[in-house]
């Protein structure tokens, strides 16, 4: 085919180069290189989900419960992360546009820009939570806010210095590798293999009263599933280039990623559960600034700073993926370019919308007295909240034959995916209308 | 509904050859993943009555809920 009239831009040119090389690795059958070529955005997703916030409250949920129910509860979690990837993958493969994009043209500019108002509102105070959970990595090692914020930055900008996909994205995953950590960490606290077998059960079942048990499953699910990861996902495969023919291998890319988001979340809660039988005392919650020393006084210093390294990097891809999340997000709405392959000179709003949104953020996090702890606690049970309407978007994209023709949902993905969504929708909304009674004393704590 | 331009969904366009060409220089993308082709937006999908009240539904239930959520973090702060 000629195309002889299309006007070129840099990021085709640069996408293209890309796409080149996977034409070669499928031409020649390599299969690893093909596999290395496309994997990204899934694990991405998965891995910039097990964040500062998320790694916390899984280490939470075993200095307070131990190992019973959580184990096996992770792995599900993330079985129905990736449900929802997945679709993200698939409907950014085959239309080549981003979430964000597609609802606003598709259904309405204003269920696009509501969209886009939820993710940067939940984004915003995420981003604070992940500032902070650097911070509490760094406290470790006697640093204070500046270096978090310092580092969080720096790094944001030196990912974006590049004006390539590519670059950016194996930046990302480098780091992300870094989250093996916490498995580290689950190795060093020197668990008993029987007790995390027998745990597979799902039980005990947590104890205490349905407040906290609300609490624990809202928080869980929002450490697992935001709609941060719909818009990065969908956009990411769209910009690194996906097409319908990569579906299988984004497919493996997004198993690769729940599934190491869930060793290394089962990691942080084995690591934790070390803490059970000395009460937890002094970490829970965000407070989670005593659970490296905690560890340190457990298991030796090597845990400590291993879970204090695991937190660093927990927090920095975070900032790196849901500042993307948010550029493609502000890109798509406002109809202008919206791609790392575009220069910051062609693409100023995605540019200034990825870094505005960490430099916010870090604002926030050197104001004294700012109310960091609330604004983490509350940023997975907010994102929990709103995570519904963009899920049930995703599903109706999913599921437009006109955009996707063949490789719409089929109905047992659509089963699983409502499910999914009622799932979290129940736990959501139960945790929201639950806290709130609470504070307004209608009911009792 | 009409399919949406530029996609490789229901209009075939997956069965295109993996290559086009602009001028004298090869580009290794398909149609649609050009920004020229991507940047068109895709029709508006028609909406039922029913699918419409139920997404408002929705959405006013998320705004309400979030805002017991902010309502709620705001009250921690006293």
């Amino acid at each position: 085919m000629t195309v002889t009239e299309l006007p070129l831009t840099g990021e085709d040119a640069t996408r293209s180069r890309d796409r080149l090389q996977v034409h070669r690795a499928r031409w020649h059958n390599r299969r690893w290189l093909l596999l290395w070529l496309l994997a990204g955005p899934g694990i991405l997703a998965m891995l910039g989900e097990n964040d500062g916030p998320s790694m916390i409250a899984y280490t939470a949920d075993g200095a307070q419960y131990g190992l019973g129910f959580f184990v096996p509860f992770i792995p599900v979690l993330f079985a129905m992360a990736y449900i929802c990837q997945e679709m993200c993958m698939r409907v950014g493969a085959v239309t080549h546009r981003g979430y964000g994009a597609l609802v606003l043209q598709r259904y309405g500019r204003a269920w696009g820009w509501f969209g886009a108002a939820d993710l940067t509102l939940t984004n915003l105070v995420t981003l604070v939570a992940e500032f902070v959970s650097i911070r509490v990595g760094l406290a470790y090692f006697h640093l204070g806010s500046g270096v978090a914020v310092a580092l969080g930055v720096t790094l944001v900008l030196f990912t974006l210095s590049g004006g390539r996909y590519w670059r950016w994205e194996r930046i990302a995953l480098g780091l992300a590798a870094f989250n093996g950590l916490f498995l580290l960490a689950a190795v060093l606290v020197r668990p008993r293999a029987g007790a995390v077998v027998s745990s597979l059960s799902f039980v005990p079942f947590p104890g205490g009263n349905f407040n906290t048990l609300l609490l624990l499953l809202a928080s869980t699910v929002g450490a697992t599933v935001t709609p941060w990861m719909i818009f990065f996902q969908q956009s990411a495969s769209a910009d690194k280039g996906l097409t319908a023919r990569d579906i299988k291998h984004g497919r493996y890319d997004t198993a690769a990623g729940a599934a190491l988001g869930a060793v290394f979340g089962v990691g942080a809660l084995i690591a934790g559960a070390a803490l059970l039988t000395h009460n937890g005392s002094g970490v829970q919650g965000f407070t989670g600034a005593g659970f490296p020393g905690a560890l340190t006084h457990v298991a030796g210093s090597a845990a400590g700073t291993v879970f204090a390294l695991g937190l660093i990097e927990a927090g920095a891809v975070a900032i790196l993926t849901i500042c993307a999340s948010t550029a493609y997000a502000a890109g798509e709405c406002a109809g202008v370019s919206h791609s790392f392959n575009r220069s910051p000179i062609n693409a100023a709003v995605f540019y200034a919308a990825n870094v505005g949104i960490a430099l916010l953020a870090a604002v926030v996090i050197l104001i004294p007295g700012a109310p960091l702890l609330s604004i983490a606690l509350n940023a997975n049970v907010l994102a929990t909240v709103l995570l519904p309407v963009s899920l049930v978007f995703m599903v109706m994209l999913a599921n437009d034959t006109a955009l996707m023709g063949p490789r719409a949902n089929k109905h047992s993905t659509n089963a699983v995916a409502i499910s999914v969504i009622a799932f979290v929708g129940l736990c959501g909304t139960a945790y929201g209308i639950d806290s709130f009674l609470q504070a307004t004393h209608l009911i009792g704590s | 509904m009409d399919d949406a331009p530029g996609t490789s969904g229901a209009g075939g366009q997956d069965l295109q050859p993996r290559q086009c060409f602009a001028g004298e220089q090869a580009i290794h993308l398909e149609r649609g993943q050009l920004v020229t082709e991507a940047s068109r937006p895709v029709p508006r999908a028609a909406l039922g009555a029913g699918a419409a009240a139920g997404l408002l539904a929705l959405r006013v239930f998320a705004v309400i809920v979030g805002l017991m959520v902010i309502y709620t973090f705001i009250g921690q702060l006293r």
